[in-house]
């Protein structure tokens, strides 16, 4: 997604946002979900009967559907990844991380072309990246490792699921992707340069709900995290069953979806008790992140004085 | 079951292994399909192992009884079989974990996952989902086969349909006989594991066609049809008494097995993988509790308490609360039971009669109730109802029964009633009582209870009927009757008392009652002194007039014997002295002259001769006849004959002295009695002046009349003889009879002889 783009929705936001009314309690919290292994767990839930009615997942192609819904008002809640969470609030949406659905160990890839060994190979190469997105993180930590300046590449602004085209019409050297692009690129003959096990805990997929959501619907949200919990069991602990579920919906096989998970570590409960402690690694990250992300344009200032997690909802168990 | 031997011997090997028949292993394999299948699938991998393991194999097709005896005995050195199955032996036989996970093979695709399939006749249109088979009869290999039991309750459990749902499970040992169970028609549907479809299929090719899979779960890249979730496939331990240099020897061998090894062609896998998560299976036969976890774990209070925490204090307190209030409902009851046993003492040893009325009917009584009512036992009253005890009607004029009936609807109503009621006694006689009826039921109670107590009023009720009597008495007396204080005012008076004084009764009370002049309030004395006093007297009316009373004072003695009050009766007597007067004056007057008669004259004459003899004087008795009355009366009737008499007898009175007594015995004959005569010229002067007044002419009827009187006379006392009234009155007669014969018109005194 363009950034431009991202504004023009943000606009669009602020407009209806006058016409926003708050969700009456007897309206199902809605989360924004779109196809991402780390958000498998919630799919499972709901295909078991896991999900409580007062949750209901509305599903898109990719996060930029979750975002604009967030945007427009149309959603309470998404899976999505740290740094959309930072942009969101960029943009005035306050929310509050809930959960954890995973951590990206070698998710976030950077593919490229077998001529470039290094990574200062990529200089005044053309890289796809979706700025707007985790990739763009990606970028910016990429660019540092290379000792790089972005005006040292050809930023190519692309949503993720194009790379493949684009790198099939050869108009791009390097793609800052995730599975299964990457898988599918690789396919294509592409190599993999630099993937996020590189950067340990830093890339993190959340749960994110309104602020106001997760004050006025408290018990939805704990719904929606026992969901999360229980399908996550069944994803780690059922996996003979649930890979072939997963391949399934995500189209495509089984051996994939083996290997998809192989590049995400998913925090169980208490992982995510960790993770979200006010003291936890989750903060740190965010403020980390926001500090990379605000010195490279793509959010215009730190959140001193903002809590984005929440450890609150948490279930106290697993059923 | 059959089972069979082959050894293999060694033929080369990098590691040789001493080895002898001694030393063979068994491998004991689930038959989940008909033993000629499962031998032909096997074989080539018993004899693969043998080689590459250097050990010969013994291979054992055992079902699953025969398979837990085998390990009972402990026949087995490895044994493959289902994850349900296995779960079972880990549990009796302390297995180690699993040494490897057979990966199944099917066409291009293998899996290490495998799964339940339920199916039915195609042509059953009935049964198209999970919920359709509640009722229904299913086969299945047997409840310790994962895919073709458990995995399939599970899904079922979950589409709301419970074992006991189903009507029957049979039980068939084998998939193949499911399928042919549910291809005949003897069941309507059966559990299957995934791939038994596919691999019948090979040699009936129509056999798909002919199934329908139900809740078929859309999984790509799973070779076969399913219709739950899946879990892991078989699971190969070895047994713990297995040397581990031998179970590392046999683990790489299964672990090098290829795909493509003949050995692995005919088993139809893709060889084995590292052991697999059996989590799921465990989770599987916990949530259906089958074997091994269909013992409930022994949970300790430690658990329950740390799981329950909050609900065990709340049921903690809860039954705090219960045995407290218990422990006061106890006691109130107590109490209650005390106030109660207190209350039916009171009401029995109550002197006076009470009874508790329930429905109407008597509940308890008292013994006092028994006694008022002269009946030996309690028992006698208990059940019946008041009316029973009474007669038919009371004095009131109502029906016992009816006026009963209506008080006892108000009292059930909380009115408290009270009444006088006559009751019958056993023995007939009849008492009168104060009854009063009390609800003693609480508000809402379902049975009105009502207290009766009976208080003896009869003798009250006689002493109001005396006084009643007494003051009817008062009232109605024709004599007046007047009560005083002990002064003599008055207190009281009947109406009598009024009629006769003409007093009202607000002016008699206060004031003194009639009483005689001379003795005045004396009388209250002689009546205190006697206890009565009764005398007659003049007393005056109202009005002036005078009135004869009688009267009797008694005394009223109170309690201490002293007089507090009097009651005067007295009557008018006026009248009755007046004729008690007009009869004496006939009795002793004449009644023409007025003068006395000859009863009163010899009366008289009586006392002046006693008085003469006292007093020493003399006196006269004259009598006196008029001379020629006869023909006076003759000439001019009796009337003017009658008043002839009349005006002699008034001359002949004025002739008399005061003292003397003129009387007239009846006729033309008079008497006379002069007292004090002196001498005998005195009183020969008085009689020549009442000769001279007698003959004075009389005016009778227009005519002057001259009569004349004849006088004898004689004096009394007289010498020498004692006489009496009669004697000297006869003596005069005489003396009156010679002054006839000597010419009428004289007097002539008695001397004895001269006649």
């Amino acid at each position: 997604m363009h950034r431009r783009q991202f504004l023009g929705l943000s606009i669009a936001a602020g407009l209806s946002l006058g016409g926003l009314t708050g969700c009456q309690p007897g309206t199902p919290l809605r989360i924004g979900i779109h196809p991402w292994i780390g958000y498998e767990p919630l799919y499972l839930a709901e295909e078991f009967g896991w999900l409580a009615d007062s949750v209901r997942l509305v599903k898109g192609q990719s996060s930029t559907d979750s975002l604009q819904g967030l945007m427009d008002g149309s959603l309470d809640g998404a899976a999505l990844t740290l740094d959309e969470t930072l942009r969101l609030h960029d943009h005035g949406v306050n929310v509050v991380v809930v959960g954890v659905a995973d951590v990206s160990v070698g998710a976030d890839v950077v593919m490229a072309d077998p001529a470039i060994q290094t990574l200062r190979d990529i200089r005044g190469k053309r890289v796809a990246v979706e700025l707007s997105g985790v990739s763009g993180v990606m970028l910016v930590e990429l660019l540092q490792r290379a000792g790089l300046e972005r005006n040292d590449i050809v930023e190519i602004n692309l949503p993720v699921n194009e790379h493949p085209e684009a790198w099939r019409r050869g108009e791009v050297d390097v793609s800052i992707c995730y599975e299964p692009t990457a898988s599918a690129l690789e396919g294509l003959g592409a190599n993999r340069l630099f993937d996020s096990r590189q950067l340990p805990e830093t890339i993190f997929d959340v749960l994110v709900v309104r602020q106001e959501k997760a004050r006025s619907r408290k018990a939805a949200v704990k719904d929606l995290l026992q969901a999360h919990f229980a399908g996550l069991n069944h994803l780690v602990r059922n996996q003979h069953d649930a890979i072939y579920r997963v391949a399934t919906r995500q189209n495509i096989s089984v051996d994939a979806v083996r290997r998809a998970l192989a590049t995400v570590a998913l925090p169980d409960l208490t992982a995510n008790q960790r993770y979200l402690a006010p003291t936890g690694r989750l903060e740190a990250v965010v403020l980390k992140l926001a500090h990379i992300m605000s010195s490279e344009g793509l959010i215009s200032e730190v959140p001193l004085n903002y809590r984005f997690c929440d450890a609150s909802f948490l279930p106290r168990s697993v059923a | 079951m059959r089972s069979f031997l082959l050894l293999f011997f060694l033929l080369s090997s990098v590691f040789p292994i001493p080895v002898s028949a001694d030393h063979a292993l068994t491998f004991g394999v689930f038959a989940y399909r008909p033993d000629a299948v499962m031998e032909e699938e096997y074989k080539p991998m018993a004899e693969y192992l043998s080689r590459e393991v250097g050990v010969p194999i013994e291979l054992e097709i055992l079902d699953q009884p025969d398979l837990n005896q085998a390990l009972a005995s402990n026949r087995l050195d490895f044994v493959l079989t289902n994850p349900s199955h296995f779960l079972v032996i880990r549990s009796e036989r302390s297995l180690t974990g699993v040494l490897a996970t057979l990966v199944r093979r099917w066409e291009q695709n293998q899996t290490a996952s495998l799964g339940g399939v339920v199916v039915t006749l195609a042509e059953r249109e009935d049964i198209a989902t999970l919920e359709d088979l509640a009722g229904q009869t299913i086969a299945s290999p047997g409840i310790f086969f994962l895919g073709g039991y458990q995995a399939q309750m599970l899904e079922l459990r979950e589409a709301g349909v419970r074992a006991r749902d189903i009507r029957r499970v049979k039980q068939l040992s084998r998939h193949d006989r499911v399928i042919q169970a549910v291809l005949s028609g003897d069941v309507d549907a059966g559990f299957v594991r995934t791939g038994i479809i596919e691999q019948m299929a090979l040699e009936d090719p129509d056999l798909p066609n002919r199934l329908k899979v139900i809740h078929p779960q859309n999984l790509s890249g799973f070779p076969f049809r399913v219709s739950t979730r899946l879990y892991p496939e078989w699971p190969l331990a070895a047994l713990p008494h297995v040397d581990s240099a031998v179970v590392r020897k046999v683990a790489s061998a299964l672990f090098a097995l290829e795909r493509t090894d003949p050995a692995a062609v005919a088993a139809g896998i893709a060889g084995f993988a590292p052991p697999m998560d059996y989590q799921s299976v465990e989770d599987l036969a916990r949530t259906l509790r089958i074997p091994p976890y269909d013992q409930v774990p022994m949970v300790t209070w430690v658990d329950v308490i740390h799981q329950y925490r909050l609900w065990v204090f709340t049921i903690v307190v809860l039954v705090i609360l219960l045995i407290a209030s218990s422990l006061w409902l106890g006691r109130r009851k107590r109490m209650i039971g005390v106030e109660q046993r207190r209350q039916r003492r009171m009401i029995l040893g109550w002197p006076q009669p009470m009874l508790v009325i329930r429905d109407g009917v008597f509940v308890d009584s008292n013994r006092a109730a028994v006694d008022l009512l002269r009946y030996t036992s309690r028992n006698s009253l208990i059940g019946k109802d008041v009316s029973a005890f009474s007669p038919q009607v009371q004095p009131d004029g109502r029906i016992s029964q009816q006026k009963l009936h209506t008080l006892i609807g108000r009292a059930v109503h909380g009115e408290v009633q009270a009444c006088e009621w006559k009751l019958a006694r056993s023995d007939g006689s009849e008492v009168w009582v104060d009854m009063t009826l009390a609800p003693i039921h609480e508000k809402g109670e379902p049975e009105p209870l009502i207290l009766c107590s009976w208080y003896d009023i009869t003798r009250r009720r006689n002493a109001e009927q005396r006084q009643r009597l007494a003051a009817s008495v008062f009232d109605h007396a024709r004599e007046a009757i007047f009560i005083t204080d002990a002064h003599g005012t008055v207190i009281d008076v009947n109406d009598a008392y009024a009629g006769i004084t003409g007093r009202s009764r607000e002016s008699a009370i206060g004031s003194t009652p009639p009483l005689p002049m001379e003795e005045g309030s004396g009388v209250f004395q002689s009546a205190r002194q006697d206890g009565f006093w009764s005398g007659e007297f003049e007393a005056r009316r109202e009005t002036g007039e005078t009135i004869v009373l009688t009267l009797t004072i008694s005394g009223v003695r109170d309690e201490h014997g002293d007089i507090g009050h009097f009651v005067g009766v007295f009557s008018d007597i006026t009248k009755s002295k007046e004729q008690e007067r007009k009869l004496r004056l006939m009795a002793h007057f004449d009644a023409l002259t007025g003068l006395p008669n000859r009863v009163l004259f010899a009366d008289r004459l009586q006392q002046s001769m006693s008085h003469a003899r006292r007093q020493g004087f003399r006196l006269a008795v004259l009598y006196i006849d008029l001379d020629e009355f006869k023909p006076v009366n003759d000439a001019f009737g009796h009337e003017a004959g009658d008043r002839l008499l009349v005006e002699v007898a008034k001359r002949m009175r004025q002739a008399l002295r005061e003292e003397d007594t003129l009387a007239r015995l009846g006729g033309d004959e008079f008497s006379a009695i002069v007292v004090n005569v002196g001498d005998e010229a005195a009183l020969e002067s008085l009689l020549s002046r009442l000769l001279e007044m007698v003959s004075a002419p009389v005016w009778v009827s227009n005519h002057s009349v001259e009569v004349s009187v004849s006088v004898g006379y004689t004096l009394y006392p007289q010498d020498g003889t004692d006489l009496d009234g009669d004697q000297l009155l006869r003596q005069a007669d005489q003396a009156m009879y010679r002054a006839k014969h000597l010419g009428k018109n004289q007097s002539c005194r008695f001397s004895e002889g001269k006649v």
